[in-house]
């Protein structure tokens, strides 16, 4: 980002001797910073101010009693031993762990099999493996909540007819319906950045392929996947991100069903809004939420750095 | 009714607003506000639409006033949108609806303004006791009652009829009975379902002379081992050991609704304000349901308790306070509460209770039934001494966390998870600045 705002340097030594250019040159920057300015400004507003201000408020610890006092940074050495904070954060380590691959393998499946032109009716297949993105995660989570529900739902067809007894909403079985409802709604967004890489690759390489002899096999390997590599770095980082921020299906399925097991520190982020909204702890949320993203950015940039790293080495 | 229940899904209150609430003092001292004129334009923040029924004839009462009802949001909303308008210092209303358990929340800092001087003291016979309890905190009355829930029992006669069972049972002892002849009747048949129902919990510790919350000032005592409490704890472990209780289906959900519906749940122990949302709620189930007062622990007793209500109070910075308090006594206790008991609002005013008008009304959902008679009469029984703690909003919403491992798989029992909570709140308590044990 910073790269963006940064002005171009004009070496000293060049400016010194050459007068009349430089002031040329200086007005130039100045073009070049109210060209960057704009969107400087809204950045400053949306990114900078919110941060530096969450970052100001995780100083403070706030009390319905005395009201607002210094903390320094007791909220972040609270964080680090409190137990529900890890519970939630493990949870959604957990979870990353286990969804991002399968759904992102899921993707891959679905973009090469689309791009292999052996479908039938591949526009609709595409836009109806895309629409689960297009529906709001709260629909989404009520849909799969009556369908996954024992009381009336799908499960409870299923169980009566085969005598099983299925429930997707134990304390123990939550994770994995919240893992399929968010494989579900972020699969065809995720296989519409695998397809449009492969529409990318030239056709020619495909005719050399088949001058070679290579199978279909063959072509998925040495061709399609490698230039999936780069989308998919991006994929895994965009859903890390989004798996780390997990909120709306938690929040919105107890209402649903009893005792699902998702408590007010399911997942950080519900953590941090229970932490705010209910127990009027702002600075402990905003020092809650900070060490969350500089966790999340952490790990994506781990993960760029490594994917990047095998994409150099190629 | 869906406001409750929107109550307990969203949380009370931001803010550390506390500290600049402290020191704000509004316009003058309580007294100089006292003695104010009644004029000029209040603004009141209300999600109870009755309200709004009586603001013509105060305004035709009072030539130049004008009253403004907002619909600030509900319950927590409401709450945080107050605190924050307070912290601000500006856009705060002169009448604001609360929760009885958010009182103590708003008068202990000083957000709430002492209705002593305009002679609020003085209504106190005029008002059901349990709901004037909830008011007065410590030698103050912060508000106004204007809305309650007496905890009634509401049985669907046709499915207690099915289970050989023709009256409505009277003490804990039948309604253990009737719950296993219900579950007799089939595989999902329950008497009630439970699935970490906090306040019912409570009304039943209430009724049974519990009082686990003592608050006095910023100092806060909890217990959940006096006698009543544990009589009733003890019963409702024997009742979900014994799967006599359903839970698996969450109230509000849609499940209930159909559940209530189609009978598979043979009763309800709520709020009386159930009356005027069970006939949505259950439709199919017309004429078969009647109110009758909560069992009781002992043969021959009436005590009742109370599930869910609300007040109108005065914030200390409001700016036309004299007016505020005029309007006030119109709506809860004057000739404003006509209007809005003809919409169908439940007030806790003995004038209303006991008039004939709404005892004797009959309510052809119930199939005729005059329910208004039996809410009036269990109201007058409710208990009191009952006291919310000041931080109860942030308690009931970690409560689910703490129950449902034992709703869910029946790990431990009702006792640990009251223990369990306790901890919970002496920690936090502490952490906010009160003396808690």
């Amino acid at each position: 980002m910073s790269a963006t705002v940064r002005a171009p340097q004009v070496p000293p030594a060049a400016a010194e001797d050459l007068p009349a250019p430089r002031r040329r040159r200086r007005r130039g920057r100045q073009v070049g910073w109210a060209f960057v300015a704009p969107f400087g400004a809204l950045f400053a507003v949306v990114f900078l101010v919110p941060i530096g201000y969450a970052a100001y408020l995780s100083l403070f610890q706030d009390r319905l009693v005395g009201g607002r006092t210094f903390a320094g940074l007791g909220n972040y050495a609270k964080l680090m031993g409190d137990e529900l904070f890890w519970d939630g954060a493990g949870r959604v380590v957990l979870f990353t762990a286990v969804q991002v691959p399968v759904m992102l393998t899921l993707a891959m499946a679905l973009a090469l099999a689309l791009d292999s032109r052996r479908l039938r009716g591949e526009r609709t297949l595409r836009v109806s493996i895309f629409l689960p993105y297009a529906v709001p995660a709260i629909v989404a989570t009520l849909m799969w909540g009556f369908m996954l529900g024992i009381r009336y739902g799908l499960v409870r067809d299923l169980n009566d007819w085969l005598g099983w007894s299925l429930n997707p909403f134990q304390p123990g079985t939550t994770l994995i319906s919240i893992g399929v409802m968010v494989t579900w709604a972020f699969t065809g967004y995720n296989m519409l950045i695998f397809y449009s890489v492969l529409r990318a690759v030239p056709h020619e390489l495909y005719e050399a392929a088949a001058i070679d002899g290579a199978g279909q096999w063959r072509v998925i390997q040495a061709i399609k996947l490698p230039a999936m590599r780069g989308a998919l770095v991006v994929t895994v980082i965009f859903s890390i991100i989004g798996t780390f921020q997990i909120f709306n299906e938690p929040q919105i399925l107890p209402s649903l069903v009893a005792n699902s097991g998702i408590t007010t520190h399911y997942t950080p982020n519900l953590y941090a809004y229970h932490l705010a909204f209910t127990g009027s702890q702002q600075g402990y949320a905003a020092a809650l939420a900070l060490v969350m993203a500089a966790f999340t950015i952490a790990i994506a940039y781990a993960v760029q750095i490594r994917g990047m790293k095998r994409a150099l080495d190629q | 009714m869906r406001l409750r229940t929107k109550a307990r899904l969203a949380p009370v209150a931001l803010v550390a607003a506390a500290a600049l609430a402290a020191c704000s003092t509004g316009g003058g001292t309580p007294d100089d506000a006292a003695d104010g004129e009644v004029g000029g334009k209040i603004t009141v923040w209300s999600w109870d639409g009755t309200i709004e029924r009586a603001v013509d004839g105060f305004e035709d009462a009072h030539p130049g006033v004008e009253v403004d009802v907002v619909n600030a949001g509900s319950s927590f909303d409401q709450y945080q949108a107050l605190d924050n308008a307070i912290q601000a210092g500006s856009g705060v209303p002169d009448l604001v609806m609360m929760e009885y358990f958010a009182i103590p929340y708003f008068a202990i800092p000083g957000k709430l303004a002492d209705l002593t001087p305009f002679g609020a003291d003085e209504l106190e016979d005029d008002f059901v006791a349990s709901a004037w309890n909830h008011v007065s905190v410590d030698d103050g009355v912060y508000a106004l009652p204007s809305d309650f829930g007496p905890a009634v029992m509401f049985w669907n006669q046709d499915v207690f009829a099915q289970a050989g069972i023709t009256q409505a049972p009277t003490t804990w002892d039948e309604y253990y009975e009737a719950a296993k002849a219900i579950r007799g009747l089939g595989p999902d048949h329950y008497i009630a379902q439970d699935s970490n129902d906090l306040f019912f919990l409570l009304s039943l510790i209430w009724q049974a002379g519990g009082r686990p919350f003592q608050v006095d000032g910023t100092t806060v005592s909890i217990d959940f081992t006096d006698a009543g409490t544990a009589k009733a704890v003890a019963f409702w472990q024997k009742m979900i050991d014994e799967d006599l209780v359903n839970t698996e289906i969450a109230a509000w959900s849609d499940d209930w609704n159909r559940a209530l519906n189609d009978g598979s749940l043979a009763s309800q122990n709520m709020g009386g304000w159930l009356t005027s949302t069970l006939p949505e709620r259950a439709p199919d189930a017309a004429g078969a349901y009647r109110v009758a007062p909560m069992p009781q622990w002992e043969a021959g007793q009436q005590v009742g308790a109370e599930n869910g209500g609300s007040a109108f109070g005065i914030p200390e910075a409001a700016g036309n306070k004299a007016t505020a308090y005029a309007f006030l006594e119109y709506v809860t206790h004057g000739d404003g509460l006509d209007p809005r008991v003809e919409a169908g609002a439940f007030v806790p005013s003995t004038r209303v209770l006991e008039s004939d008008e709404f005892r004797a009304t009959e309510n052809p959902y119930f199939g005729g039934q005059r329910t208004g008679e039996v809410l009036a009469d269990v109201a007058a029984t409710t208990a009191t001494g009952w006291q919310y703690p000041p931080f109860f909003e942030w308690a009931r919403s970690i409560y689910e966390d703490i129950a449902s491992p034992l709703y869910s798989s029946g790990q431990g029992t009702l006792a640990d998870v009251l223990e369990t909570w306790k901890t919970r709140m002496v920690e936090y308590g502490n952490e906010q600045g009160f003396e808690v044990d």
